[in-house]
């Protein structure tokens, strides 16, 4: 029953794109014809179609529907409540559910703009676009990847699905237990919220893809599709960059090394569109400003949207070996052909068209704001490229020699660590350089105590005792684009304020809400920053070490001591977890009781559960290596410094975003007046 | 006058936080453990999907990465210990690729995107008109 229903709104969802690519291709044939209602029925039935797919989904894995394979396989009866609905995504077909629901209602958001426009021809070709992608999912729903197969025999003992037919109403049997999701996804709630943010972003990027698609069907260069697919692009971006930070922590909470970034090819493949997207919104930008580089905006946006499909057959098909590939299967093929549709469509669209949308690409001179964002869009580039071939390489030496190659972490940190710094003092002195062209003299008056505070902040790092060279140039980095942030903002206020305005405070309040695209970005910038220094600091600085203990035992470890209080044993609902209780004091300070486990899941998979003391100077991170009956345990301990900067600063790089789309949104509907007085000053 | 000595002083003073930073760079520090953290990291957990012994929790790992710090602690050097590993498992081992061979071309196509990039954005300058004729004195004038 379930399963007819889920399957009934993938084809609906299926014949709703197919209606709403065909009737967007007829609304942008017929422009004399009123063609604002025509879209209605297809984006309604569209996602109609994909949320009652998403709830019949979340209905069979909460009723413990076993006649569905999907459910059978990845859920089980003693799964808690907050994992039985994050196993609509912890496997593929599953996970396709999701994408699919998300892009119906990017679709639905993209057709609401386009309502309010009246005559919107280039929504209409966006909307197009949406619609073939979208078919392209669907399809791939209803047949090859169908999350609504029904069992039709199950494993020895009634527990699973070894097989299922792709034909909902056929006889089916239930088994009367699941397998569950694997344990690695139900070990930490932000299973829960991190697929979709990285799905909400992931998908966002189609958005832009289409309205470049459209304006370069339409020969329509300028800024109109630029401003439209700026402000989508950044919503992307925003929910990206969210998802990746909740990966980082998610994977330090679970793994058990301590570890939240390792260059797997499932984390490089949410990285690559992120890098391309951080590019285009700095590129968009001196677009919009001095009407340059209009063709590479539109290889950006192509690239990016390519880069996704290409992320997701690289880590969905099984070619590359990660510790994401949770899921592998026959969409592979169908992946492949797609990006391969995608890339001639868009690239031999692009090379007909691009003499006409392109602009004359001349600077004035390199030193300028145009300059330095060039220099971004190279280094995030040639990011993105060094990313990409570093993932491929080993696959392509195979192909050509069938030698294997290893390209891992010591790879990627040593070609990322120099670009990121190279990055972020690009990203420092960028925005405080003059359009068209700067005078030397100018740019050093602007930065000249910015960077004294810098080097302050590092002399200051030394003086605490550390002297890690990275650490050092991310602390002068970090000091410098606070500083750069701070003078700009009160250089701007008390002009305002010496010209009659109100006092500094109020003047810095309007002056952010003035243009909050630049202060949207200078947040976001001071973001990174923070973020690399928590890098640097816990990268470099932390101490490790592993502790055989016996209950009643304490040593010493990182200005700390640690007692091993006593063992413990749980019976969970779907687990058995084997622990310790561990005194964290630092004098006679009791900080914390910590509780690092080993689950024994009742599927016979084993899983740390490490357990963590955040303090204001860093983390202490205990992960259980062994734990024997008689209470003597293996204890990996850790000892990250200023790890939170990491999250924190990751967090406030997606805010500045956020700021930035927000606060354009309120400004957009506010009165004209504001407008002109805005620039007027 | 006063001026003078205060932009003097100013940069005298940034100059000395400088030499400060960039002195304890230099001096740095790396400890045995570092060493054998780096080196774990360099080398693939056989049994494991793309990870370093140094982060796989696996008995393999482990193992593999005593064998590491008893051949640093033994004063080996980081192509010794690398070199041992080679031998026994392969160069697909490594996660580290080196700079020759087949990996040479990983190191090298970067280097190369760089420079075509760099070369774009410098063919992206408005080029100067070309040197306008000269004029005769007079009316340069």
């Amino acid at each position: 029953m379930i399963a007819s229903v889920g399957f009934l709104g993938i084809i609906v969802a299926a014949a709703s794109s197919a209606a709403l690519a065909g009737r967007s291709i007829l609304a942008l044939a017929r422009p004399e014809r009123d063609t604002s209602r025509w879209l209605r029925w297809p984006v309604g039935g569209l996602v109609t179609g994909s949320v009652v797919a998403m709830v019949a989904l979340e209905a069979g894995l909460l009723a413990d529907d076993f006649s569905i394979a999907y459910i059978a396989n990845n859920s089980a009866t003693t799964t808690p409540f907050l994992y039985k609905v994050a196993s609509a995504w912890a496997a593929l077909e599953g996970s396709l559910v999701l994408w699919g629901l998300v892009l119906a209602l990017f679709i639905l958001s993209v057709w609401v703009g386009r309502a309010r426009r009246g005559d919107d021809r280039l929504g209409a070709g966006a909307l197009a676009v949406l619609g073939v992608i979208s078919l392209f999912f669907f399809v791939v729903l209803a047949t090859i990847s169908n999350p609504f197969e029904v069992c039709t025999a199950h494993y020895q003992g009634g527990i699973g699905c070894a097989e299922s037919t792709a034909l909902p109403w056929s006889a089916s049997v239930s088994g009367i237990e699941g397998f569950g999701p694997n344990p690695l996804l139900q070990n930490h709630p932000l299973m829960a919220l991190h697929p979709p943010f990285l799905y909400v972003g992931y998908v966002g990027l189609t958005v832009p893809f289409a309205f470049a698609m459209s304006a370069l069907l339409r020969a329509e260069g300028g800024d109109s599709w630029l401003r439209r697919t700026r402000s989508w692009t950044r919503i992307a971006w925003v929910f990206l960059t969210v998802g990746i930070v909740l990966g980082g922590l998610w994977s330090y909470e679970v793994l058990g090394w301590g570890g939240y970034w390792a260059w797997d090819p499932v984390e490089n493949a949410s990285f690559l569109p992120w890098l391309l997207a951080t590019a285009f919104l700095h590129s968009a930008a001196v677009q919009l400003r001095r009407g340059v580089l209009q063709s590479w905006n539109f290889v950006l946006v192509i690239a990016a949207f390519a880069l996704t499909i290409l992320g997701t057959f690289l880590t969905r098909s099984g070619v590359i070996v990660s510790v994401h590939s949770f899921t592998q299967s026959a969409i592979g093929p169908a992946l492949l052909w797609f990006l391969m549709i995608v890339l001639v469509g868009s690239l031999g669209l692009f090379a007909m068209r691009a003499h006409l949308v392109s602009s004359s690409p001349r600077l004035d001179s390199l030193f300028s704001r145009e300059g330095a964002i060039l220099l971004n869009n190279l280094l995030l580039a040639l990011f993105a490229f060094v990313v990409i071939l570093g993932t491929l390489y080993p696959l392509i030496v195979e192909a050509i020699s069938g030698d294997t190659v290893g390209v891992g972490r010591p790879f990627f940190d040593r070609v990322a660590v120099p670009l990121s710094y190279l990055l972020i003092l690009a990203m420092a002195v960028g925005p405080f350089v003059p359009y068209r062209a700067a005078r030397p003299g100018v740019v050093w008056q602007r930065i000249r105590n910015p960077l004294r505070a810098g080097l302050v902040a590092a002399v200051v790092m030394v003086i605490l005792g550390r002297r890690n060279g990275w650490i050092l140039l991310a602390t002068f980095l970090a000091g410098f684009v606070v500083a750069l942030a701070i003078r700009q903002l009160w250089v701007t206020a008390r002009a305002a304020s010496a010209k009659g305005g109100g006092n500094l405070l109020v003047e810095a309040g309007r002056a952010l809400r003035r243009d909050p695209a630049y202060w949207g970005g200078q947040l976001s910038h001071l973001g990174v920053a923070l973020l690399a220094l928590g890098i640097a600091l816990s990268a470099n600085s932390a101490v490790r070490g592993t502790v055989e203990m016996t209950p009643g035992d304490a040593v010493p470890f990182a200005g700390h001591e640690i007692t091993y209080a006593a063992p413990f044993v749980r019976d969970l609902a779907n687990k058995t977890a084997f622990g310790a209780t561990i005194e964290v004091r630092r004098g006679t300070d009791l900080l914390a009781r910590l509780e690092p486990r080993l689950n024994d899941y009742d599927s016979g998979q084993t899983v740390a559960s490490p357990a963590v003391h955040t303090g204001w100077s860093g983390d202490l991170y205990t992960s259980l290596a062994s734990w024997d009956e008689d209470g003597a345990i293996a204890l990996d301990l850790y000892w990250f410094p200023y790890i939170w900067l990491v999250w924190v600063g990751g967090f406030t790089t997606a805010l500045g975003g956020a700021f930035a789309w927000l606060m354009r949104r309120r400004r957009a509907s506010a009165p004209q007046p504001v407008v002109a007085e805005a620039a007027g000053v | 006058m006063s001026e003078n000595v205060r932009r003097w002083l100013a940069g005298g003073v940034t100059v000395a936080l400088a030499a400060v930073v960039a002195a304890a760079m230099i001096i740095g520090e790396e400890t045995a453990a570092d060493r054998v953290l780096a080196l774990g990291a360099r080398i693939k957990c056989p049994v494991c999907q793309g990870e370093s012994i140094a982060e796989s929790p696996s008995e393999t790992s482990t193992a593999m990465m005593a064998v590491v710090a008893e051949k640093v602690a033994a004063g080996e050097s980081d192509d010794q210990i690398i070199q041992y590993f080679t031998d026994r498992y392969g160069s697909g081992i490594l996660l580290d690729p080196p700079f020759r061979g087949r990996t040479l071309a990983l190191w090298l196509t970067p280097l190369a995107a760089l420079a075509t990039g760099v070369v774009l954005i410098l063919g992206l300058r408005r080029r100067r008109p070309a040197a306008a004729p000269r004029l005769p004195e007079e009316e340069g004038r």
